[in-house]
């Protein structure tokens, strides 16, 4: 069914009709954000230009109970963009205005179409900088990151959107302007920003964001350092961890990621190598220069076949981008690929990538590994051919290392978000009462159920009527939780 | 949808036939390198002005996917998507899957071109657009103060827009800079011998639009190429190169143009084909490959564009011989989008330039975003052109450069026109605005540095 | 006020059982560190004790996360932890007293360590609840990095008892500072504005930063953490820019600088956490506001005692219980929240200021959760009045 005309006028009267897009073909460019293998053609892409457009046009939707999918640049990886049919989405790519730097009080306050990377820009005169930094950080926008509480690679010691984000201004499912959050972590009954941030676009969209800036690290050192297994670059993370330091960040890559991303960048990654490691440490100078130290004493206790220290902001810059490019450079070493972004406990990390390198070699699928080794999150990607006819033993074996993760004691996503793409394995991770009780927490925001339906929690209309039988969690089994 | 965590099939079902006709309809291979990550869109200047995905090269291919998938036609929104593209090739440099942006450009205009019937008005323009830019002739006549309706109504693609849409005319014109009658009619040497002992042996491309309103350009770059030890050649039968037209989807006369030129070009003992113009030197690098199945031209095609350099790139490889006289101040050099993105040469002018003692290099901010002159984009989409080129002109500013340097004349006429002739400079008056072989000159000739 | 029955549940299944056994209205203690903040508990049909509810769940040392119940306080905690070498970097005034895991969650309290690690919202990475229906509920997990589903531990955070009891708990770590070195500065709140302005300005990475104030006497606090030869140089840096009024407070840790010359007078952190408790006859109100705004809003406050995070926007006063009301609407004149802490018993003070802007979220929430109003009666009165609010005592 489409929507009535009246509809339409309705948005053409609140925002400029140019801004409101019909066009089938126009409206297809908008059918799937960065994971692609989902498609729903919206019925309109609506453009606002302001906060008060952005009211405007939800509240339209309110009124006629139209569902709605708020997007900002379209980079999720769990596609929780995707478009409703029948229903609109909410374009906030105008919105891009950093609104005030505020050197004094360290923080910025941003429209949500601003990029990461934007706002750490407007802050670089002040010698200040936004913290979270996803490796989609040139191209993702604030309110993408603020729904999906993104991280990125120096979160293990700094923390991710949540700890950063001080408040926002939301337009409510009911079109309602609320202000979530305070000027400092003081607050005043319960933390609604909280389980606002990670919502996944569920509970409103926000329409100008409060972020906290710190002061640029003194010191920053960065080293590559390349492993003869990635068992022992698995024990270097430990031992850093043991010794009593945060890192900054410690990223580990394989053998094919590597390649991938060299091919990508040239940032003088060594191509062959099992296993290499980036480790940054920053903080005063003071600090930086006891740490490293230790951590270059811990790599070579390892077995660690070259050590590469990056001697200027442009080399460092060139391992940043070699690793955060990693992803997308894939396609370069492999015409198709899934991405997984399951988390283990630190401690299980040789366990699971063991286990993903037997699952791989038995489906005959190559898995390449970029992961966070600090925190534990990592990002299979599974490798496969579907004009070779490979698509179905890749998507099971991307699935059954999802569940590993689980298994292990960890979680489905480390930070790309349930979106649509795990929805249906939210059984595995949650128990039925724990998803009724998220399920009042939506019904809280948005009674209607007009704000991006069918994402974070499965749905019977998107994972059958029965969304599976249940199965014990594994720490209930170990009886390290109990479940009643 | 029922599919477990974090999987999904990335490729779009065959739906039907594909829009494209079968010359050189875009490469499947090519377009599934796209992963849809998104990391071309800030680079992107209409994502940048609009915000819109299908105004993204993301969008852009996805709906040349679309098109080939058989899911959508040429005509409507394809065609106005892909019109809007600047061709800056920003997006390729930003895309970390090594996306070839540029080549399915290349194959998607000329689709457009030959499949999709433009309105009246469109086609009035255009026609007059590629009935004057690689004429040299024409362009002298359209050069020359007061001449321009009387001479130019001899070509009859000129005459039908005067008659049908004469302010649109009028735009053209006002885009072209007032030029003296003997700079647009003065013809450089066709051989200029190296100074002191010979490094290289080149053959010069002196260019269409170049040649008439930057023939100062050609002549700098001559000397400063005999200066560095090159012999130069200039052929005089040499035309336009095609790459306005390649540019824009006219495939097949900038073929004929393309054929001609390496017909021209290879008969000479050069070491190199040097061009001073971004956009001609990134379209004869692609001769070999928009020949490559012609069974006539092919190897030929390929043997031109292997000789081809930028004349950055020959004075960086040979490194600097001739003396410098030092430049004190700021210079602001600004990367063409066809040199920079197109052919990746972005070292070697810096460094040329680095090559003058004294002088401060300094970066633009938004460095990568084009300036908007883009080919004819500038003529054929006016609007966007100029917000383009007024965030340019503010970037360029916000520098506060003691003079501009640019290596391509679209980005020279386009960036002047946005940053006007009444501020700038720290003495006040106009920021001049060169190539950077007039720096270059200046300097090795020890002269003042030319206004403009 | 009527009698009610003391519940003391020693599991997840027993707290369920409690809720499901019980009818009327609940209020959820801990220790009692902070049993009259915010507004005034209204009657309640039962007590539901968590002190029954203790005991680290897991702990894998490699990991740096720790799951306990809920009733067990962090002081505890803290010594199982020690050997280890890790810490929950959380400080506030209450841990001391013997305040529960569970308690400080819902209080959403934070001591001088906030400046650098937030509150526990940012700490705690997964929880287990039991809602008044009986229904459990966990979110989160035991891994640092988790974005699967809704994280409701933060609407626990700063719940007062209102939504959900807390039974399990899983928490972040951070090892234990090799060093940790404090120096004091006595000077004005004006002073102390500068002094921060140029700690926070540069690059000495304080890891608090606190003014306090008892009886005129203002004094700046500032700590910062490392490692041991390294503290001593950022210390040298430190004394530069605070002047020569600068004396070493106290230096701890594992490897403290034997050269650490600290003063023997009182630790200045001991006389913060003082004075974030308040005095006899005195009203304890916790105020947040822009860091540049704090000093100002301090100094219209006329508060008898104070503590302030420069860096945080964070304070503490200690006000007379009639200006209360006014110190209200003054913090929300700026832009700033405030809380009650504690009061005189027996004195009517308002425990809030004017409600939040999303305060139909707030009650649509309580509704989901607690529809029949059991949790925490009074507790957000006047923001939130439930049926048992109404027909109670007023």
């Amino acid at each position: 069914m489409a929507l009535d005309g009246g509809v339409r006028q309705a948005f053409e009267r609140v925002l400029d009709p140019a801004d409101v897009i019909s066009n089938p073909v126009k409206c297809r460019a908008y059918e799937c954000d960065g994971l692609t293998g989902y498609r729903v053609v919206p019925e309109l892409v609506l453009l606002p230009r302001d906060a008060a457009q952005v009211a405007a046009a939800v509240r339209v939707c309110a009124e006629h109970r139209v569902p709605f999918v708020a997007r900002g640049a379209g980079t999720g990886l769990s596609g929780g963009a995707l478009p409703v049919a029948d229903g609109v989405v909410i374009s906030l790519a105008r919105l891009k205005r950093v609104l005030e730097v505020d050197p004094v009080n360290r923080r910025a306050v941003v429209e949500p179409g601003v990029t990461n990377l934007e706002i750490t820009a407007a802050a670089a005169p002040h010698g200040l900088y936004y913290a979270p930094d996803p490796s989609s950080q040139q191209v993702c926008t604030i309110g993408g990151n603020v729904a999906e509480n993104s991280g990125g690679a120096h979160c293990l010691k700094y923390g991710f959107t949540t700890n950063h984000v001080l408040s926002f201004e939301v337009v409510l499912p009911d079109g309602s302007v609320v202000t979530l959050g305070t000027d400092t972590g003081e607050q005043a009954g319960p933390d609604l920003r909280g389980v606002f941030l990670g919502s996944e676009g569920t509970l409103g969209i926000t329409t100008k964001i409060v972020v906290r800036l710190l002061r640029t690290p003194e010191s920053v050192r960065t080293l590559l350092a390349d492993f003869p297994s990635v068992a022992a670059a698995g024990d270097v993370v430990s031992d850093i961890v043991a010794a009593g330091i945060v890192p900054a960040a410690v990223e580990m890559m394989d053998t094919l990621a590597i390649e991938a991303a060299e091919e990508a960048v040239h940032a003088g990654y060594t191509v062959g190598v099992p296993a290499a490691l980036v480790v940054e440490l920053d903080g005063p100078v003071e600090e930086c220069d006891v740490q490293f130290e230790q951590v270059k004493e811990i790599c070579d206790r390892h077995g660690c076949t070259r050590l590469h220290i990056a001697g200027s902001p442009e080399e460092r810059a060139a391992i940043w981008r070699g690793r955060k490019a990693a992803f997308a450079a894939v396609g370069r070493i492999s015409p198709d690929y899934f991405v997984q972004d399951g988390v283990v406990p630190r401690t299980r990390l040789a366990e699971v990538l063991g286990r993903i390198a037997d699952m791989g070699a038995d489906a005959g699928i190559r898995v390449a590994n970029v992961f966070h080794a600090g925190d534990g999150n990592l990002h299979p990607l599974v490798l496969y051919s579907a004009a070779a006819g490979e698509t179905e033993r890749a998507e099971k074996l991307s699935g059954q290392i999802a569940e590993l993760c689980v298994e292990l004691g960890g979680s489905l996503s480390g930070e790309h978000g349930i979106g649509t793409d795990k929805a249906c394995s939210m059984p595995k991770m949650f128990s039925r009462d724990d998803l009724a009780v998220m399920a009042r927490v939506r019904s809280a925001f948005d009674p209607q159920g007009i704000c991006n339906p069918g994402k974070v929690l499965p749905t019977p209309r998107l994972c059958g009527e029965r969304p599976g039988k249940y199965k014990p969690h594994p720490l209930e089994e170990a009886g390290v939780i109990e479940r009643l | 949808m029922t599919t477990p965590a974090g999987s999904a099939d990335t490729n779009l079902p065959q739906t039907g036939p594909s829009a494209y006709d079968d010359r050189r309809p875009p490469e499947r291979e090519l377009l599934d390198d796209c992963v849809h990550c998104g990391f071309c869109l800030p680079t992107c200047p209409t994502y940048q002005l609009w915000g819109e995905e299908m105004d993204s090269p993301r969008g852009r291919i996805y709906l040349m996917d679309l098109a080939q998938k058989g899911e959508i036609g040429l005509e409507g929104p394809f065609t106005e998507h892909i019109d809007q593209c600047l061709g800056c090739m920003a997006c390729v440099t930003a895309c970390p899957s090594g996306v070839q942006y540029d080549r399915l450009l290349e194959s998607v205009r000329p689709q457009i071109e030959r499949n999709v019937e433009r309105t009246p008005s469109d086609r009035l323009f255009r026609n007059a657009i590629f009935a004057l830019f690689p004429y040299k002739r024409r362009l002298r006549a359209a050069a020359l103060p007061g001449a321009f309706y009387q001479r130019l109504r001899r070509v009859p693609a000129v005459a039908k827009l005067a008659e049908k849409l004469p302010g649109r005319l009028a735009a053209m014109e006002s885009l072209l800079p007032p030029v003296s009658v003997r700079e647009a009619f003065a013809r450089l040497p066709t051989y200029t011998p190296a100074v002191g002992e010979r490094r290289a042996r080149v053959a010069l491309l002196s260019g269409c639009v170049q040649d008439v309103f930057f023939h100062r350009v050609n002549e700098a770059t001559v000397r400063v190429l005999a200066a560095e030890g090159c012999d130069v050649l200039v052929p005089a039968e040499q035309q336009c190169c095609g790459a306005l037209e390649l540019h824009s989807g006219r495939e097949e006369s900038a073929l004929v143009r393309a054929r001609r030129e390496i017909a021209v070009f290879e008969k000479l003992d050069v070491d190199h084909v040097v061009t001073n113009v971004a956009g001609c030197g990134s379209s004869m690098k692609e001769y070999g490959h928009l020949l490559s199945d012609d069974p006539e031209w092919a190897e030929r095609a390929a043997a031109f564009s292997a000789r081809v350099r930028d004349v950055h790139e020959v004075l960086a490889d040979l490194g600097p011989r001739a003396p410098r006289h030092p430049f004190r101040g700021r210079v602001a050099y600004h990367d063409a989008c066809h040199l920079g993105h197109a052919q990746k040469v972005r070292a070697q002018p810096r460094a040329v330039l680095r090559s003058i003692p004294d002088l401060q290099l300094v970066d633009l901010p938004e460095a990568e975003l084009c300036c908007g002159s883009a080919g004819i984009y500038n003529m054929v989409m006016p609007d966007a052109a100029a917000e383009l080129g007024a965030r340019k002109a503010a970037n360029v500013r916000s520098v506060a450069p003691d003079v501009i340097v640019t290596a391509n004349p679209g980005c020279l006429l386009q960036i002047g026109k946005h940053l006007g002739t009444t501020d700038g400079a720290a003495d006040g008056g106009p920021i001049p605005l060169l190539h950077p072989m007039q720096l270059l000159d200046a300097s090795i000739r020890g002269v003042p540095v030319p206004r403009s | 006020m009527t009698t009610s029955t003391t519940l003391r549940p020693d599991d997840l299944r027993s707290v369920r059982d409690a809720l499901l056994d019980t009818a009327g209205t609940v209020s959820i203690t801990g220790s009692g560190t902070a049993a009259d903040w915010a507004g005034p508990l209204g009657p309640v049909d039962a007590v539901l004790d968590t002190t029954a509810l203790t005991g680290v769940l897991t702990h894998n040392p490699g990991d740096m996360t720790v799951s306990v119940l809920a009733g067990t306080p962090l002081r505890t905690l803290a010594e199982e932890l020690a050997s280890h070498g890790q810490h929950v970097s959380f400080d506030a005034a209450r841990v001391a007293d013997g305040a529960t895991v569970g308690g400080l969650v819902a209080t959403a309290d934070a001591g001088p360590a906030a400046l650098v690690f937030g509150s526990l919202r940012d700490l705690v990475i997964g929880v287990t609840m039991v809602l008044a229906d009986g229904t459990v509920s966990r979110s989160g997990g035991h891994v640092i990095k988790n974005v699967a589903g809704y994280d409701l531990a933060k609407l626990l955070h700063g719940s007062y008892g209102t939504l959900g009891v807390l039974v399990e708990v899983v928490l972040r770590l951070h090892p234990v500072p090799k060093r940790s070195a404090t120096l004091v500065v006595d000077c004005s709140l004006d002073e102390a504005r500068e002094h921060a302005a140029s700690l926070l300005g540069g690059q000495y990475e304080p890891a608090a930063l606190e003014w306090i104030s008892d009886d005129g006497h203002g004094q700046l606090i500032v700590r910062i953490d490392g490692t041991a030869d390294a503290v001593s140089g950022r210390l040298q840096r430190l004394r530069e820019v605070l002047g020569s009024g600068a004396r070493d407070a106290s230096d701890t840790g594992p490897d403290a600088g034997p050269d650490s010359g600290a003063d023997s007078g009182a630790d200045p952190w001991a006389r913060h956490a003082a004075l974030v408790r308040g005095a006899p006859g005195l009203a304890v109100l916790r105020i947040g506001a822009k860091p540049s705004l704090l000093p100002g809003l301090i100094t219209d406050l006329r508060a008898d005692t104070v503590t302030a995070g420069l860096g945080t926007g964070v304070a503490t006063v200690a006000l007379d219980p009639e200006a209360v009301a006014d110190a209200h609407a003054l913090v929300h004149a700026a832009g700033g929240t405030s809380v009650l802490r504690t009061r005189p018993p027996g004195s009517d003070v308002p425990a809030w200021g004017p409600p939040p802007s999303a305060l139909a979220v707030l009650k649509a929430v309580k509704n989901e959760f607690d529809p029949l109003g059991r949790f925490g009666p009074g507790r957000f009165a006047p923001w939130l009045v439930t049926p048992h609010d109404a027909e109670g005592s007023r």
